[in-house]
Order: structure tokens, then C-alpha cells, then sequence
């Protein structure tokens, strides 16, 4: 690249600061036109705040961020967009029955002597689907489209307006494996008619495939861009953790008897279209990660188990007896409980009481004859709330008074009352301070010690050393490495959640 | 009735995915083709076992029946697709029948003054009731069943649950009769149909409609004002509301405080029947139009064929919730084509 390319966006040591949190302490960044750069950092290390001000969502506290040369200022999102900024975020937002054209130019549709030009709106939809060289149907309904598909129609629409920075924020972290070439196709065409792509994921090898270079970012700062072709999984993964070593507070290794029957027991489980075919084996007393990226298939994988989404196939054993048709119902009578990642809209009954609760997975456990019995609720919550050391007032105040670290608590604690031995937790210190997480540790290691199984699924790889006995790691649909005792460091996991080849060396 | 993958339409370009384009619009179809055929058949069955139930003096009195239950349905279609509900129809039709005749008469407006005061109250309660929905996020079942109370206490409190009669004048006499030869409240529900078939489908007003019931974020990210559609709506359904109690007033010669009772379930039934999701999102004018038709033939039918008419009631509510339950079977396998 010469001095002569166009600095297509451009931010000089911007900081931002938002309540409590440094999120950009001094960020330069620049991007050429035609060019794709990778945005690659841990979570919370400052990518998504960039975005943020390079699309006018945020204004930064200091520093200067430039359009095409044109200073930014606090124009805000219209700006932004006038002045060639277009963002596709995480999310699909897109318009399920409606059509593909329809939507693509949702809420500015053509119009022609004051009515809908569907006929132009669909030569448009043509035109700029031929130009990325898709073939989508643009009268199709949204709701019949693949995810993929309805991925590059959010992206068409991006591209429409014809902007000179495209901002994709994890463009395929909800696509399987073999839909994400479609993607990457349509990113490079986009770059290669001169628009900038700014192209936010974790997944190194697809980032090798369609981006030029490799901006790093850790602590709020944008650390190194190398070239994309020679960065090795190392030397990115060097640069991510900055030479943070995570063998700190290790938990002291417990022999666990892998002689005897496993506990919980997958065989080439197999759920379209994330999971691919996995096995793995849970001995009791053991804690086994599960680390993967979004999208891996991490809660999908924990749903299949616990009997929500039947798997195509593969078969589920429990302490050595197959379950012939896994339902909720019947995983739950074999001692497998699940505690899901979104603990507000799948996890907490908001409205009732922490006793409640926790005594809803088994009524009949607190009832004398047909009637729920108060004075045993209020016994075998009061009894719960000591073992995991709920932080609460009193057993029957509202559970959304508590803080999310003790909600998680009554969650597990839910399955505890069930009396299941096999406990899956999906990301179950999402959204709690740093010391509840510190509490959830420790508690879930106090359940295994006490003979509990417990596979522990986490996107924050780094606290996977801190609670686990074995880590394996998903990626593509399969189980790619295992690692155990020393081995389990950050550096391992995170290289090979990111990067298939990784599990080669 | 699935679709083979063969049949993309010509000329178009063909998706890599198996899903054809072509099988999605027949299956939209079906559900319309289906209700045609079932109102066909309803046509075959109860010509040839009701007696009068083809008579020119029969078939025109079911246009009228169904103005009074379509007129209302094309504005409570829009709502449904914007994802809300509007359950005031009933009582707002015995309200205006009521201001109409009261106008007109003990309050001296005159017949077109009266007509004018109604029309411009049901335009403004329906826009309080989107107004509380869109400002307030008041849900709209409550909202309107607030309007539900109040318009049909008001309408039996003003008239002491007596009809109030209407001045006998050509206005009213041409709105209640007849006009070519064809009932004027069927005339017109069949131009205001026209007009709603046609802004759901070629307006931006009518296409932000459809995008705020099918995912209300995207369309407020994508700068469509979802509670100005929303007021609009309410403001039209009550509107409808004024037209059908006028229309209903001037064919009984009287406002009645107490007129048109449980007629927005009908209405409601009539919407779903046709195929629009309680969801929102999805739904269609003309579906509509033949879940009226499907519902007013019904009802003709039972009186012609003598069946009691407690138990009328009990076999319409059978044959709604099955033909929703067809609908939603419907609707599920379009569903299955997305996750496959």
C-alpha cells in the first residue's frame, strides 16, 4: 500500500470512559479502502467501544476520529452514515415476513407517484445482490431463508447505500462451519469493489481466509497489526493475553476414579446444524469444561443433553444406561439438571420468591398429600440457602432483588432440590461481579468434591483453569483438543477455540 | 403439500438453498384457496338443503350482515399484523349508533352534523386507546378493553338501554337501503376494502405496518416511527367503529345502546380465520375478506337451517377455533421450511 490510498476511516488515540469501566484508554486505528482488517480481542478489551465510535453510536472523551478524512465530531450515527459508515451488527434484524428486497430497503422502500415501486425495488435488490454475486431470490420471504442466507441479506443491506466502511461485527458467529464460506465470498467482493472492511471475530482461521491484516486489541488499546497470511495462532494469541499467565489459583487436583463407570456418557452425539459429532465422558466428582467461541455450539450441545432439542443422533448414557429417547421430563428423573445461559428470560421466575424458585423442579418433595406445604418450602429453601450461602434477606424475598451472582446460586440451587447428580452449566458466571464468580467457583467445586458431575460451559476462557479438572475444546462442531491438569492454561484453550490447526502441532 | 424444489420461477435467479421461492408463495396461497374452496363448499352444501338460502332477497342480506362485521375487520386486520389487538368494535359500533341518532335529533346537530360528530369521536377514542398503547406501552388488549367499558356503559347510560330513533330522511334511507340495487353498507365495506387492500400492500405507511408486527426493533432501527403507525391504526379501527354504528343505525331506524354485542369476536375470528397471525407480522386484507364471508355464510346457513339458536353458538365456535387450527398447521410448516 502507498502513501496515495485513501485513509478510508482513521481514529488517533481515542479513550473512552463509561461508568466504572475504562473501555478505550488511548486507541489508534486505520483502515485503507478495498482493504478487510480483523478486529481480534478479549472480551471487554475494547473492540465493540471502537465500533462504537467509528459508526457515531459513541462519542469518544478524547482523541479524533476521521470519515474519509472528514473529522467525525459528535454528528452522531446520521453522520456517520452520511458519510459512508455502515455497521451490521450481531444481531439479525431483519423483517421475517417480508421479502428479502422489502427489506433490504426496509423503512426507505422505493416509491413511485406515492405508491410502493415493488418493480424497482426488486431490479435494485437484483442488481445489488449480482453485483455481490449472489443468488437470493429477492421475493422470498425473510422467514424461509437459511441463517446464512438472511446473514447476507443483513449485509446486502449494508452494502446498499454504498458506504466506504463496513463495519461487520461477528458476521458468522451464528452460521455453521459450512455456511461461513458464503460470508467470507461476499466479504472479499465487497472489499475488492474498494469499501473498507472492518471485520470483528474470534475465528482466526477465517479471519486468515479473508482478511489482509490483524488489528489487536487488549486493555483498551490497540496493541499491534501484523499481516493476516504469516500470523501465526502463537504469536496472536501472545498478543492477546500480553504475557498474562493464568496459573494462578489453580484449584488443588483431585484424583478422580476414571476406572469406574462414567457418570454422564456421550457417543457421537450428533445436533444439526451446529454439532457435528461429539463424545465425551463425565465421571462423578469431575468438573469438565467446555470452552468454545460463539457459536460453537456450546449451549446447543448442553440443551441436547439435557433432553430440550433431541439430538439426529448419537446416543446419551447415564452411569452406563442409555437413555433410549432423551426429554426433559426423563433426564430430569435421571439426575440431570441444566442451568441456561440467559439466567433472566430462561433461568429466574422473576416474579416469585428465591424458595419458590428453587422448589419449583420438584413440587412434590415440599407437599403434604395434594397441597404444597409452606412450613417444607420454607425448610428445604431455608436449608438451600445455607448450603450454596445465598446472599438473601429472607428465603421468600423476590428473586430479582438479589444480585445476579445469587440468583445463579438459587438456579443451581433449583437442581440441587431435584436431587441431580449431573449438573450443567451454561455460562453460569455471565453477568456477575468478580467476586460471585469467585463464590460460583468455589461452589461448584464443593459439588463435585461432593460427588457431583459438572460440565461447565464458558466464552470467558480464562476462568475455565480456574474451576475444571479437564477442558475440552469445541470448535466446528467437534471436540478438537482435551486438556488436562497442567496443560488446562489459557493460552492452550484459547488456541484452540480459535484455530483448527492449533490441535495439529 | 410441499413444495418440490424443482419449481423456481423462471427468469428468477434460483437460490442455492433447497427452499424455492415459488412453494412459499403457493403455500401463502393455500391457506386463501383453501377457505375459498370451504366457503364454495358451504355455498353447495346450503343451496341444496337450506331452502332460500340462494335467493337474490338471502344473498343480499348477507352482504349486508357482513358489512357490518367486515368494515371493522379491514382496520382490526392492520392492528392484528402491527402486532396488537383491538377488542373495543362492539360497544364502539353501539356508542356511535347512538351519538348518530342523538345528534341527529335531542342535540340538534342535524343528520350530517350527527354523522360528522361520530365520525370525528371514533377517529379521536381510537387514537387516546394507540396513543396509551404507544406512549404508555399500555398493552392494547387493555387499552381497548378499557374502551370496550367505557363505550358501552356511555352508550346504555345516554339512552337509558332504549333505542333512539333517527329522523326518517333520505340520508338515512339511502344509507340503510339500498343503492343500484346493492345494500349501501356493502357497497361501502367493499370500496373501503379496496382502499385498505391497497395501502397494506403499495403504501410505506401500509409496509411499516407489516414491519413493526414483524420484528418492531428492526423497524425502528431502520427509522420507521412504529408509534405514529400505531396511533394511526387505532385512530382508524375507530373510525370503522363510527361507520359501521352509522351504517347499522340508519338499516335499524334507531340507536341502540346495546346493538352489536360480542360483534368483536366476529370481527377478531373473521381476521384470524383469513390467516393473519396473532402475532403480527403476517396476515392479509383479502384473507380476511374470505374469513368474513366464511363467517357470515355460516351464520346465514344455521338460521336457514332451523338449528336453535343457543345452540348457533356452540357450532360456530366450533367451526372457528377448526378452521384456526388448520391455519396454525399451516403456518407451522412454513416455520419448518426456516429451521431445516
Amino acid at each position: 500500500m502507498t502513501d496515495n490510498d485513501v485513509l478510508a476511516a482513521q481514529a488517533s488515540n481515542v479513550t473512552k470512559e463509561y461508568p466504572g469501566v475504562r473501555a478505550l484508554a488511548g486507541a489508534d486505528f486505520e483502515i485503507r479502502a478495498g482493504e478487510v482488517r480483523a478486529l481480534l480481542g478479549r472480551n471487554g478489551a475494547g473492540k465493540s467501544t471502537l465500533i462504537r465510535m467509528l459508526s457515531g453510536v459513541d462519542v469518544p472523551d478524547s482523541g479524533d476520529v476521521r470519515i474519509g478524512g472528514t473529522p467525525l465530531g459528535d454528528g452522531g450515527v446520521r453522520r456517520a452514515a452520511e458519510l459512508g459508515v455502515s455497521t451490521v451488527y450481531q444481531e439479525l434484524s431483519l423483517v421475517p415476513w417480508m421479502t428479502v428486497a422489502e427489506n433490504l430497503f426496509l423503512g426507505a422502500w422505493p416509491r413511485r407517484g406515492g405508491r410502493v415501486d415493488y418493480e424497482g425495488m426488486r431490479r435494485e435488490a437484483s442488481a445489488v445482490f449480482a453485483e455481490l454475486d449472489l443468488r437470493i431470490d429477492p421475493d422470498r420471504m425473510v422467514a424461509t431463508l437459511s441463517l446464512a442466507e438472511q446473514q447476507l441479506v443483513e449485509i446486502a443491506r449494508g452494502v446498499r447505500g454504498q458506504p466506504g466502511v463496513l463495519i461487520l461485527d461477528e458476521p458468522t458467529s451464528a452460521l455453521a462451519v459450512n455456511e461461513v464460506e458464503m460470508v467470507l465470498d461476499v466479504v472479499r467482493r465487497i472489499a475488492g469493489r474498494g469499501v473498507a472492511v472492518v471485520y470483528v471475530s474470534h475465528r482466526l482461521d477465517e479471519i486468515r481466509q479473508v482478511a489482509h491484516s490483524i488489528t489487536v486489541m487488549r486493555d483498551g488499546r490497540t496493541v499491534e497489526t501484523v499481516p493476516a497470511r504469516d500470523a501465526t495462532t502463537e504469536q496472536i494469541v501472545g498478543l492477546m493475553l500480553g504475557g498474562e499467565t493464568s496459573a494462578a489459583e489453580r484449584p488443588a487436583t483431585r484424583t478422580i476414579d476414571r476406572t469406574r463407570t462414567p457418570l454422564l456418557s456421550i457417543r457421537d452425539l450428533v445436533v444439526p446444524p451446529k454439532i457435528e459429532s461429539v463424545s465425551l465422558d463425565l465421571h462423578a466428582g469431575e468438573v469438565l469444561g467446555i470452552g468454545g467461541l460463539l457459536g460453537a455450539g456450546r449451549s446447543e450441545l448442553l440443551r441436547a443433553i439435557a433432553g430440550f432439542d433431541p439430538p439426529h443422533s448419537g446416543a446419551v448414557e447415564v452411569e452406563g444406561r442409555r437413555v433410549d429417547r432423551p426429554s426433559a421430563r426423563r433426564m430430569k428423573e435421571l439426575g440431570v439438571g441444566l442451568t441456561p445461559e440467559n439466567r433472566k428470560a430462561e433461568g429466574i421466575v422473576p416474579l416469585l420468591g428465591v424458595d419458590e424458585n428453587m422448589v419449583m423442579s420438584d413440587f412434590r418433595a415440599v407437599s403434604r398429600g395434594p397441597a404444597v406445604s409452606p412450613s417444607r418450602v420454607r425448610a428445604a429453601a431455608t436449608a438451600l440457602v445455607e448450603r450454596l450461602s445465598v446472599k438473601t434477606a429472607r428465603p421468600e424475598t423476590p428473586i430479582t432483588n438479589l444480585s445476579g451472582g445469587n440468583q445463579q446460586k438459587a438456579v443451581i440451587g433449583r437442581w440441587l432440590h431435584a436431587g441431580s447428580r449431573i449438573l450443567l452449566l451454561d455460562e453460569p458466571t455471565r453477568g456477575v461481579d468478580v467476586e460471585a464468580k469467585a463464590q460460583i467457583y468455589r461452589l461448584v467445586r464443593e459439588l463435585a468434591a461432593a460427588g457431583a458431575g459438572v460440565l461447565f460451559v464458558s466464552g470467558e476462557l480464562e476462568e475455565l483453569p480456574l474451576v475444571c479438572d479437564r477442558v475440552v475444546a469445541l470448535h466446528g462442531g467437534r471436540i478438537r483438543a482435551e486438556f488436562s491438569g497442567p496443560d488446562i492454561t489459557l493460552d492452550n484453550i484459547l488456541a484452540a477455540t480459535m484455530a483448527v490447526e492449533s490441535v495439529e502441532h | 403439500m410441499t413444495t418440490s424444489s424443482q419449481q423456481t420461477q423462471p427468469g428468477t435467479a434460483a437460490s442455492p438453498s433447497a427452499s424455492p421461492s415459488a412453494g412459499t408463495a403457493r403455500r401463502r396461497r393455500l391457506n386463501e384457496i383453501g377457505l375459498l374452496a370451504a366457503i364454495v363448499l358451504l355455498y353447495v352444501v346450503l343451496g341444496s338443503t337450506a331452502s332460500g338460502f340462494l335467493s337474490l332477497d338471502n344473498q343480499l342480506g348477507m352482504l349486508r350482515d357482513a358489512a357490518t362485521i367486515g368494515i371493522a375487520a379491514w382496520g382490526v386486520t392492520l392492528v392484528i399484523i402491527a402486532g396488537e389487538i383491538d377488542i373495543s368494535i362492539g360497544p364502539a359500533v353501539a356508542f356511535s349508533s347512538v351519538l348518530v341518532a342523538k345528534g341527529a335529533t335531542a342535540w340538534g346537530l342535524g343528520s350530517w352534523g350527527g354523522i360528522a360528530l361520530t365520525l370525528a369521536l371514533g377517529l379521536a377514542w381510537g387514537a387516546l386507546a394507540g396513543w396509551l398503547v404507544a406512549r404508555f406501552t399500555v398493552p392494547s388488549f387493555i387499552a381497548t378493553l378499557g374502551l370496550w367499558s367505557v363505550l358501552g356503559g356511555l352508550g346504555l347510560y345516554l339512552t337509558d338501554a332504549l333505542p333512539v330513533a333517527l329522523p326518517d330522511n333520505g340520508l338515512f334511507r339511502t344509507l340503510g337501503g339500498t343503492v343500484l340495487g346493492l345494500p349501501t353498507s356493502a357497497l361501502v365495506m367493499l370500496v373501503l376494502f379496496a382502499v385498505f387492500a391497497y395501502v397494506a400492500r403499495y403504501t410505506a405507511y401500509g409496509r411499516s405496518i407489516y414491519a413493526t408486527g414483524g420484528n418492531a426493533a428492526a423497524a425502528r432501527l431502520a427509522g420507521i416511527n412504529t408509534g405514529r403507525v400505531k396511533i394511526a391504526l387505532f385512530a382508524t379501527t375507530g373510525l370503522l367503529s363510527a361507520i359501521t354504528g352509522i351504517l347499522l343505525a340508519a338499516r335499524l331506524g334507531s340507536g341502540n345502546g346495546g346493538a352489536a354485542a360480542g360483534l368483536e369476536f366476529d370481527v377478531i375470528a373473521a381476521v384470524v380465520i383469513g390467516g393473519t397471525l396473532l402475532a403480527g407480522g403476517r396476515g392479509s386484507l383479502l384473507g380476511t375478506l374470505l374469513g368474513v364471508a366464511f363467517i357470515t355464510v355460516i351464520a346465514n346457513g344455521l338460521v336457514l337451517l332451523g338449528v336453535d339458536s343457543f345452540f348457533q353458538n356452540v357450532v360456530r365456535g366450533v367451526i372457528i377455533v377448526g378452521a384456526v387450527l388448520v391455519n396454525v398447521a399451516i403456518s407451522n410448516r412454513d416455520r419448518a421450511v426456516r429451521t431445516v
